[in-house]
């Protein structure tokens, strides 16, 4: 099962605190490595509140947990901090005002069974050479 | 009292006990500063070249050499620096013809251009404090990026003119495309889908004008047009939220703050993250004309996309970062670039960047181990004094080092 999405990011400050401890921190990977989705998003893909969750696109992809939206129904329409994890997916091919997509991530979400993505994975995919 | 650097709201009001050389108690710091204040005591750098420690001499020299060495260096970050170390860092850039940018060319840049430029009322805080009843959150969520900004500004306090504040005198509006904490805090929230704001503009501006709005719930954008129509003293905050969405139309914005100043009084303050980008910005203005984005290569200031972080990122042959840690907040391919060129950080804390960087300069924290000048997010001037003692260099004697050896 997968579900599209468009990832709208957004500035947390329970994450910003927690980054202020260290970018390798627990914390700072709980507060980061997460999506909010909608309740019937979440239905829709047999996926539970605290279920690991496959995100990619042609861009990167990434393992995170699942969280359940309090808000509103919004269907299609996914929550990420801004973070490392986040911007495994943000293309970087700008338009003339340089601001890349960072508010509006197209992607699929499905189930998976890996453990969440590790910010020092993160980091050796930015290291490793080539495309 | 110190100023708390870590948001461009410059909190002057921070009370802090020390004891043994370390801050035992604190006062009136926001969860986001505490986190801020905290962090001068953990995670923090030192000399490093190929991740082999060194003296802060080697590290510099290093450094130096790197960039005398490079044909397209580009030098970035600059918005967590005082406006003592911003200029020198754009006297360096002059010096080695490098690509200069700042993290505002993917974020608020487009509405600080028309801010500076005069093309957008602004006022100070202090202002939205004493006379503001109306205060607009676009695409912004104070809660979660500036704390203190509701309860020292917009909603809560008792303002010269404004002695019955939210109680009765305040408005506080939320536009935004999820009910962010301060959606839930405000009781007028507009819900816009992702990349509908410029639809958003069109419906209030023709509310204005009299006629029916063609987008969102007719009442409800009505009642926003009332609301604003009756406003005597009005702020728009626009956050990343808004100029992400509207980019290339951010003139829309333009227009319906003329429209509304037709027939009221509406500022707008761009809500600016770090602490000191407008300094940077307005430095950089006031020496090339242009705001962020700038090539010195040719001995002449030449602005332009091409000489954003995002794309000079991908032509440099050696990159200095300063107090930024581009690889967790850039896109992947930007930060992959960063990561396999020739790199200098200079930070107080480790990062990814600094992890990456072949050479690690470590910094003095500002606030707390170095003072300087900052301008707030309202063009506010702000001095301040370090509060620890350290044996740190500053990021503007740092810089001054490296102009020296080269």
């Amino acid at each position: 099962m997968e579900a599209l999405v468009t990832i709208v990011t957004f500035g947390d400050i329970f994450q910003c605190e927690a980054e202020k401890k260290g970018r390798y921190s627990e914390d700072y990977k709980k507060f980061s490595a997460q999506i909010i989705l909608d309740k019937q998003d979440m239905a829709g893909l047999g996926v539970k509140e605290g279920q690991n969750v496959l995100v990619k696109n042609h861009v990167g992809s990434i393992v995170v947990v699942a969280k359940a939206s309090e808000d509103d129904p919004h269907p299609g329409l996914a929550i990420m901090v801004n973070s490392p994890w986040s911007n495994q997916l943000v293309r970087d091919d700008v338009c003339e005002t340089s601001i890349p997509g960072f508010k509006r991530i197209s992607a699929q979400v499905s189930p998976s069974v890996e453990d969440v993505t590790q910010i020092s994975e993160l980091f050796e995919r930015m290291k490793a050479k080539g495309d | 009292m110190a100023v708390c650097t870590g948001c461009s709201l410059l909190c002057e009001d921070i009370e802090l006990a020390l004891m043994t050389g370390a801050i035992s108690k604190v006062k009136n710091l926001c969860r986001k500063g505490h986190g801020h204040f905290q962090s001068f005591s953990s995670d923090r750098t030192s000399p490093k070249i190929n991740s082999q420690e060194v003296s802060l001499d080697q590290a510099i020299k290093k450094a130096a050499k790197i960039l005398v060495e490079a044909k397209h260096p580009l030098l970035y970050g600059w918005s967590n620096s005082t406006l003592e170390a911003q200029r020198i860092g754009i006297d360096l850039a002059k010096k080695l013809g490098a690509t200069i940018d700042d993290t505002s060319s993917f974020c608020q840049g487009l509405l600080m251009e028309l801010v500076l430029a005069g093309r957008l009322p602004t006022c100070t805080l202090d202002d939205v404090r004493n006379f503001a009843d109306t205060s607009v959150f676009w695409g912004a969520d104070p809660s979660n990026s500036h704390p203190r900004h509701l309860s020292r500004f917009a909603y809560y306090p008792r303002g010269s003119k404004r002695q019955k504040s939210y109680e009765e005198e305040r408005t506080c509006i939320v536009v935004d495309v999820r009910k962010s904490a301060t959606a839930k805090l405000c009781s007028n929230y507009f819900k816009v889908p992702p990349g509908g704001d410029a639809d958003f503009i069109a419906s209030v501006i023709a509310v204005i004008e009299g006629k029916i709005p063609k987008f969102g719930d007719k009442k409800r954008m009505i009642e926003l047009g009332t609301v604003l129509r009756k406003t005597e003293y009005g702020v728009i905050f626009p956050g990343v939220g808004l100029v992400y969405s509207l980019q290339g139309k951010i003139e829309l914005l333009e227009t319906l703050v003329s429209k509304l100043n037709e027939v009221t009084v509406i500022k707008v303050v761009p809500m600016v993250g770090h602490y000191n980008m407008r300094g940077f910005n307005q430095l950089l203005l006031d020496d090339t004309g242009f705001i962020n984005g700038v090539s010195f290569k040719d001995g002449q200031a030449k602005h332009g996309p091409e000489n954003s972080v995002i794309a000079a990122a991908k032509s440099c042959d050696a990159a200095l970062v300063i107090g930024s840690d581009p690889l967790s907040s850039l896109p992947f391919g930007t930060a992959k670039s960063l990561a396999n060129a020739p790199l200098i950080a200079i930070d107080p804390r480790r990062s990814l960047t600094t992890d990456a960087a072949r050479v690690v300069i470590p910094s003095a924290m500002y606030g707390l181990e170095a003072g300087g000048s900052a301008i707030r997010m309202d063009g506010v001037r702000v001095e301040f004094e370090p509060i620890l003692e350290a044996d740190l260099l500053s990021d503007e004697q740092i810089l001054a080092r490296i102009m020296e050896e080269i």
